[in-house]
């Protein structure tokens, strides 16, 4: 059972993964899909990470003592400035664990 | 039918190079990861399967989110059509990174899509969708590298889970989704070129925030989908170019 579990999900997860990717699918890209999908990454990466950093034990937490949300104004403020991933992600992920 | 070949020159020196920046680019998702791998192996073996069965899954299914919920209705008894339904739910928003790499992806060799399709999580879509607006050109061994170091962590870090089992204690509370959102926030924030971009990512933020708050499942895809939506309606309507 476990087997026949592992394999459906890996399944579905694959299909929804590679779908698009097929050529021989039929789908033509419009322009304005184009434009629709280019805003995927962003979009995307938000819904990510918000819940992180202002969801704290199920409720809303926009206040000074949540430590998430601090370090994620440092990340902005880091990613503004320097423009470098490797160096954002990896001082306020210090300042995160270290300072707060 | 033509098949477009790519004909880009490659920007890296070789393919070992790009490989080894997509696996670099990648890693501080790949060590944010590590706990969440770890609790997919034990977390596994607590619900009752054996050791070959949890690495099967972060092997063959490779998707934490859907894997975790998984294994918590296997502890309750749901049946499979109910964990089949369910991780459905959990991957459609796989669908969206398939159509956005589409143009990408789709003209490369069938080996190369299948395994990239393979290796496409939340995170690999994160450094390949991000990379390629900076470098308008896309880059298979630059996503290959990113894809498989991944892979390799998060089984890794299942193999781990699996051997030492309950001796690591919640470990998901030491904080290391920090990792995550301070990368992807890394990534997000120069991708801010214009107003249509922001739009979308404020529209997004409230709406995955709120989605969470009131326990509504797709959250993730509605969310992005409400973003990318706000985001090319307001292009539309300054006529805007990003």
């Amino acid at each position: 059972m476990i087997w026949l579990i592992i394999v459906g999900m890996a399944s579905l997860v694959f299909v929804s993964r590679y779908a698009f990717l097929e050529p021989k699918l039929p789908l033509k890209l419009s322009h304005n899909t184009q434009r629709f999908l280019s805003y995927a990454a962003p979009a995307v990466l938000t819904a990510i990470f918000a819940p992180i950093v202002l969801v704290r034990e199920n409720s809303l937490a926009i206040t000074f003592d949540n430590n998430y949300l601090i370090g994620a104004i440092i990340a902005c403020l880091l990613a503004y400035f320097t423009r470098n991933t490797l160096l954002t992600a990896l001082v306020s992920m210090g300042v995160f664990f270290f300072i707060l | 039918m033509t098949v477009s070949t790519n004909t880009a020159p490659l920007q890296f020196s070789s393919k070992y190079t790009a490989m080894w920046r997509g696996a670099l680019a990648i890693s501080p998702l790949s060590i944010a990861v590590i706990p969440w791998g770890i609790l997919a192996g034990s977390f596994a073996i607590e619900v009752g399967l054996s050791p070959l069965e949890s690495q099967a899954m972060s092997a063959i299914v490779f998707a934490g989110a859907a894997q975790l919920v998984a294994l918590g209705m296997i502890k309750t008894g749901i049946g499979i059509v109910g964990i089949l339904l369910t991780t459905l739910l959990i991957t459609s928003r796989h669908f969206l990174y398939s159509m956005a790499l589409r143009r990408d992806i789709s003209p490369l060799p069938t080996r190369w899509r299948l395994l990239l399709g393979f290796l496409l999580t939340d995170e690999l879509f994160a450094i390949v969708a991000t990379d390629n607006s900076q470098r308008h050109k896309f880059d298979r061994w630059y996503a290959l590298g990113a894809g498989l170091s991944f892979y390799l962590s998060w089984n890794l870090a299942t193999l781990l889970g699996v051997l030492a089992g309950k001796n690591i204690p919640n470990i998901e509370q030491w904080g290391l989704d920090f990792a995550i959102a301070a990368t992807f926030i890394a990534l997000i924030v120069p991708l801010i070129k214009n107003k249509s971009i922001l739009i979308s990512v404020l529209v997004s933020l409230v709406s995955s925030v709120s989605c969470v708050l009131l326990n509504i499942e797709a959250g993730l895809l509605i969310s992005a989908l409400l973003g990318m939506t706000c985001g090319t309606l307001h292009e539309k309507l300054k006529g805007e170019r990003a």
